[in-house]
């Protein structure tokens, strides 16, 4: 900071001379750019909101209203009251569904929650190439549920599948026919399903084990207790939200589970491994019963409501306190 | 350049009153502090100087011209903000060179002036570098630099120094006081550190639960709080606040302290007058600042406004230059700042003398000044 | 914690279970992409001689240029090229005009809120979870009405509109991080909302741009639902060609080519996961926020 310096106020190049000049007849001007800039916030956002309110709320009301009408191949605004939802609990085909979705969804859910968890933990153990192993747990996660189920498939196909290769390596009475037994069927479908998803559970919860405070375990380590102990009794207990938000995933993924069906089993057989994804696909698209279809949609949105509300309420409330 | 006039502006979020009518002025080159607790409202008062909120009445004038409603960007200000708020994607030229860019300036001219700007605040060596690669001192000049890049109005201050540590805290607080003495630009500058707001301020507005409770010179309101919340605010250690008694006898007022032994002192009230006269035999609160009761300086001690008094040394801290002393007066906790040769072992009795020519009395009820 | 958990990792009986344990787990996830692999390259002799994961007596391309160019995906036999290009056609546009729409939002919900922004964020995250089966028919009408039914921009527009809810959100998330003191000192700079967003915010946000980029890729690349549902004869996406091609039950089934198939629908995505494998799980877990 030199003398010249101090007299710069007075002889700097872009003294406010200029500025002011300028800005004086931007201020006469002004009230219009401004109100420009201020309704812009709204102006970008308007779109997305109209298509919002349109596309999702306006069209759940529109597939509501549909499920309250004698529509068939087209839509027909006679309005029949709750009828199609009463067709809907009298179709055997309903019934097996919504009895499917419970048997996958919990199943698909347990498995990948406890495999999840186990590889989170043993990845956790300061393992060699741990990058390596956690990319191979994690790639069936990019890949169609188209795809998995057709190499599934091919893998569970009764002849040359598994069960031959089982064969070839001796053991002579290895069968496995799930795929084409009617009773088992849908379990192939939990397999190829926790197949894709439960590296992703991994990925979850490995992150939430690397957020875990380092001090608390070194703690609980001078307080004396065992690893399996600091593990069941702090770190998992810790990682609640994360159990939390992986079960409304994978419910999630249970119930829009569609393209799976179509692949590996395409409902069969016979409708055995119907879901309700499936089970509305084929009613509206293939069978021509747009009414109940909308019906069993419908229903589906009310169950993933009451999975997601409590869930949303309870995020919310925790960070109202927090 | 410019003179800031703040007529009752009010703010409110919902139902809550921030601002409750803020009247403010200052003329043009002076410094301003605005400083208080946080939540007081002095950051959206400072947001509202700066058009980054809507004032929900009243009126802000920079230069004379009404600027209330006006965009941030018509008012003519520049503002240095607590995070810096550097550009990350920019170089520190042409974080510098925003605003100019932005208000078309050609690029000689746009140049020229981030020269002067650094050179002004020593950063020219870094100009090429991107904000990630500074040290917090320098990410504060640069800060600094870009609001003095385009000469405006006002420059605002929004707690720049809170993120530097203590040491760089002293030595860029000296400089920003160099930088507007050689500038003599108009500066409002927010802060919850007393003593910032004591060494910088051409005049300070004490601010508390959304109302200015003390607007004055640094002076002013150290000597002459106008409630005890400015007078517990401002000034470290802070003021004593003593509760004791009213007494007048033969026109003279005085106010009656007890050390824990029983010994009664009188402190004399040297500027107490008839005004007083209902307050006497009730309760007040004396304020009195630690460096007015000291070791006994005995070319002092003989003055009307002085009192001694002794009693037990509770704790001391010493400090270095000088050590505070704790005592019990009325089973009160007081500070005294005692020449750490003078001071009395901890647990015996020391004798005190009090300059109460600058001591001020509070009413206990509503905490305004008395006296 | 690992470092806990063993302080010097020794040769005991529970690390050979941690180890043994993962590589079960390895196996487990390897093996269809293998059998996939293996199977691609076979002749159907050497498949029924064989096994599972047997290697092919002769590794042959026939497969994958059978599949590519001329296996029979329902009536029509020319392989999976053209459903190949219509993906790509459906995907790019898609993604693209998707990330950007969500960026603009992101930083509007975060840096310009207005009344009634925050109940719009939050009616919009509710489009993230809803079964898409709840407006397939109403969409598929209004495709109709627009007539972009079963054309490939039908489906860009459904994709875009289904897929703004992820990328709002992801740029959203981002944004709210970005210190508000940035906009307000660029406002005082003079700048307006275009000029902060393309000087300031683009800038910085590389990295939620590949999260979203990639996120999106997959989602529209993988999706199945609209395609099946909003494609006619020419516009399938490879998904819907490949469970046709899969599932036709014309003539002899030749696993190699289903597999050659598969292996090309899923090669883009692997691709990219393989690439980007860091972003890609970013942005699962940043969707995992949203669940």
């Amino acid at each position: 900071m030199t003398a010249h310096n101090m007299t710069q106020p007075t002889a700097s190049p872009a003294l406010p001379d200029g500025a002011t000049s300028a800005a004086a007849p931007a201020r006469r001007k002004s009230s219009c750019g401004d109100r420009v800039q201020r309704l812009l916030p709204k102006l970008v956002l308007g779109p997305t909101m109209v298509t919002t309110l349109l596309f999702i709320y306006g069209y759940v009301i529109w597939t509501g209203v549909l499920s309250l009408t004698k529509s068939s191949f087209l839509p027909n605004y006679t309005f029949v009251g709750f009828l199609q939802y009463e067709k809907l609990f009298d179709n055997d085909r309903w019934d097996v569904a919504s009895l499917n979705i419970l048997i996958f969804g919990g199943l698909f859910i347990l498995i990948c929650l406890a495999i999840g968890v186990l590889m989170a933990i043993l990845l956790d153990q300061k393992i060699r190439s741990e990058g390596a192993i956690r990319t191979i747990f994690l790639y069936p996660m990019a890949l169609s549920f188209i795809v998995t189920g057709t190499a599934w498939k091919w893998i569970l196909n009764p002849g040359l599948g598994l069960e031959k290769l089982m064969h070839d390596w001796g053991f002579e009475s290895f069968t496995f026919d799930w795929l084409v037994d009617p009773d088992m069927a849908i379990y192939t479908l939990v397999i190829a399903a926790v197949w894709q998803s439960s590296g992703f559970v991994m990925a979850l919860f490995l992150a939430g084990l690397r957020g875990v405070d380092n001090s608390i375990v070194k703690a609980a380590q001078l307080d004396g207790a065992s690893m399996p102990t600091i593990y069941r009794r702090i770190i998992l207990p810790h990682l609640r939200p994360v159990f939390f938000s992986a079960f409304i995933i994978l419910s999630h993924i249970a119930i829009k589970s569609f393209d799976l069906v179509m692949a590996l089993t395409g409902g069969g057989p016979g409708y055995s491994t119907d879901l309700p994804a499936t089970f509305m696909y084929t009613t509206a698209f293939s069978r021509g019963q747009l009414a109940l279809g909308s019906a069993s949609a419908m229903l589906m949105l009310g169950v993933v409501l009451a999975i997601l509300i409590p869930y949303l309420y309870s995020e919310l409330r925790g960070k109202n306190h927090g | 350049m410019a003179a800031l006039d703040i007529q009752n502006v009010k703010k409110t979020f919902g139902n809550v009153d921030v601002l409750k009518g803020i009247n403010l002025s200052i003329k043009d080159g002076e410094f301003l502090i605005l400083v208080g607790p946080s939540g007081c409202g002095k950051s959206t008062l400072m947001n509202s100087i700066a058009g980054l909120e809507e004032v929900t009445s009243g009126d802000i004038c920079i230069g004379g011209g009404a600027v209330t409603h006006l965009p941030p960007k018509d008012r003519d200000i520049a503002m240095v903000f607590q995070s810096y708020a550097l550009y990350p994607s920019m170089s520190v030229r042409d974080n510098i060179a925003f605003a100019l860019e932005i208000r078309k300036v050609p690029k000689a001219e746009r140049m020229a002036e981030v020269e002067r700007v650094a050179d002004l605040l020593q950063i020219s060596h870094l100009l090429d570098r991107k904000p990630s690669q500074l040290s917090g001192g320098q990410r504060q000049r640069v800060a600094m630099g870009r609001a003095l890049a385009r000469q405006p109005k006002i420059y605002l201050f929004d707690e720049p120094l809170s993120n530097l540590d203590a040491k760089l805290r002293v030595e860029m607080r000296t400089e920003i006081k160099k930088l507007h003495q050689r500038l003599k630009t108009t500066i409002v500058y927010v802060t919850h550190d007393q003593i910032e707001a004591m060494t910088l301020a051409d005049r300070i507005a004490v601010m508390k639960d959304g109302i200015v409770q003390q607007f004055g010179t640094p002076q002013e309101i150290y000597d002459n709080p106008a409630n005890m919340f400015v007078a517990g605010f401002m000034g470290s250690p802070a003021m004593n606040f003593l509760r004791c008694e009213l007494t007048c006898g033969d026109g003279r007022y005085a106010v009656r302290a007890t050390t824990r032994d029983g010994r009664e002192y009188a402190l004399p009230l040297v500027h107490a007058d008839s005004r007083l006269q209902s307050w006497v035999g009730r309760e007040v609160v004396l304020g009195i600042r630690p460096e007015l009761i000291t070791h006994v300086i005995p070319h002092k001690a003989d003055a009307d406004s002085v009192a001694r008094f002794s009693a037990r040394v509770e704790v001391a801290e010493p400090t270095g230059p000088d050590t505070l002393v704790l005592v019990e007066l009325n089973g009160q906790e007081v500070d005294c700042r005692v020449d750490p040769r003078e001071q009395a072992p901890v647990g015996t009795d020391m004798e005190f003398m009090v300059d109460m020519s600058k001591a001020v009395l509070f009413d206990p009820e509503t905490e305004q000044r008395l006296l | 914690m690992a470092e806990l958990t063993l302080n010097k990792p020794r040769f005991t009986l529970g690390r050979v279970f941690v180890y043994a344990t993962l590589l079960v787990g390895v196996l487990f996830y390897l093996m269809p992409l293998l059998v996939m692999l293996l199977t691609s390259f076979k002749s159907m002799d050497d498949i029924r001689s064989g096994n599972l994961l047997a290697l092919p007596d002769v590794f042959l391309f026939d497969a994958w240029i059978k599949a590519w160019s001329s296996a029979c995906t329902g009536v029509a036999c020319e392989g999976v090229k053209g459903y190949f290009w219509n993906s790509i056609l459906i995907t790019v546009p898609a993604v693209l005009i998707s990330t950007f729409l969500g960026a603009l939002n992101g930083y509007v919900l975060t840096k310009w809120k207005f009344r009634g922004s925050d109940l719009f964020f939050g009616l919009m995250l509710f489009g993230c979870f809803i079964p898409f089966q709840v407006v397939i028919l109403p969409m598929a009408q209004t495709l109709g009405w627009m007539g972009l039914a079963n054309t490939i921009p039908g489906l860009v527009f459904v994709h875009i509109v289904y897929g703004m809810s992820f990328t709002t959100l992801f740029f959203r998330n981002f944004y709210v991080a970005v210190p508000t003191e940035l906009i307000n000192a660029a406002r005082i700079d003079g700048a307006g909302f275009f000029t902060i967003f393309w000087r300031i915010i683009l800038p910085l946000s590389g990295p939620i741009f590949v999260v979203c980029i990639i996120w999106q890729f997959t989602q529209v690349w993988n999706d199945f639902l609209f395609g099946v549902v909003y494609s006619g004869g020419d516009t399938k996406p490879i998904t819907v060609a490949l469970n046709n091609l899969v599932n036709t039950s014309t003539g002899v089934k030749e696993y190699n080519v289903d597999m050659a198939a598969a292996m090309i629908a899923a090669l883009p995505t692997l691709v990219v996961y393989v690439l980007a494998g860091k972003y890609f799980v970013r942005g699962l877990t940043a969707g995992a926020v949203k669940g």
